[in-house]
């Protein structure tokens, strides 16, 4: 199974994938409308929002576990 | 068998305190456990730990983190198998039962833990939550479950069981807890949110 370099998703169909293209290496939520990647402060602020939607936690907290989650993924490394 | 490099021989006693403090973390806990006893316990000299990691929150912040890793990789394999609410909630008991031990430290001493190892369980809660999330809405559309917040189905959740892991000693003496009260957590709390 594959994991999206920029969030960690797991990619288990075509559609999981950007633009349905399995050779990519990022995921459908990851990509802009014309197919490329989302920079770090767009996936970050996506990621913040979703961490609030599904845990509830408060914006700076959100934002501090995005950060983590993000810093281990390949696409962040070292940011 | 071949006979290991120095830097293999290094990985090997690297891993080996890392083992070994994460079984001594579930038998003193997190915060407690001495140095001296995981050397001692992995027959290893107490100034050999301090070569391979320099401080004792960096063994602890590792071993915290090779559990973690290892428990989300679990918890993602399982719960790419399930589809619906019930089979995402009965996924998480299966994994987390598997590092049940390890899983009720890290609950119970989290907030005092360095930053560092703590992230590791909002690491293992937001896979949980992602695929909480995905099925939850989809059992929505579906109408097979009440209109309900998405992030108070999972903090209702989580705060079940964990109510139930940190007072294992009540509820089955100390023993695994989620195998013996899973049918029962399960029937109640999806009984709260189906329609």
């Amino acid at each position: 199974m594959k994991k999206c370099i920029a969030c960690a998703m797991p990619m288990n169909t075509p559609q999981d994938f950007a633009m349905a293209d399995i050779s990519k290496d990022y995921c459908a939520h990851c990509a802009r409308p014309d197919g490329s990647m989302q920079s770090y402060d767009e996936k970050l602020e996506s990621m913040t929002g979703f961490i609030i939607k599904t845990q509830g936690f408060d914006l700076k907290a959100a934002r501090e576990t995005a950060k983590t989650v993000m810093s281990r993924l390949p696409a962040w490394i070292g940011r | 068998m071949p006979a290991l490099t120095r830097s293999g021989r290094k990985d090997a006693t690297r891993l080996r305190i890392i083992k070994t403090a994460q079984a001594q973390f579930v038998k003193d806990g997190i915060i407690k456990a001495k140095t001296s006893d995981i050397a001692s316990a992995a027959g290893l000299a107490h100034g050999t730990i301090f070569v391979h990691f320099p401080t004792r929150e960096i063994l602890l912040v590792e071993a915290v983190k090779d559990f973690g890793r290892k428990i989300t990789e679990r918890i993602h394999e399982l719960e790419a198998m399930a589809g619906n609410t019930r089979e995402i909630l009965e996924a998480h008991i299966s994994g987390l039962s598997l590092f049940e031990s390890f899983y009720t430290r890290l609950v119970t001493e989290g907030p005092l833990l360095p930053a560092q190892a703590r992230q590791e369980l909002l690491m293992i809660q937001s896979a949980v939550s992602y695929h909480l999330n995905g099925a939850v809405q989809r059992d929505i559309a579906a109408g097979r479950l009440k209109r309900v917040p998405i992030h108070l189905v999972f903090n209702t959740w989580i705060g079940l069981i964990h109510y139930y892991l940190v007072n294992r000693d009540m509820f089955s003496g100390g023993g695994p807890v989620l195998e013996r009260y899973r049918d029962e957590l399960l029937d109640f709390f999806m009984g709260l949110i189906s329609r």
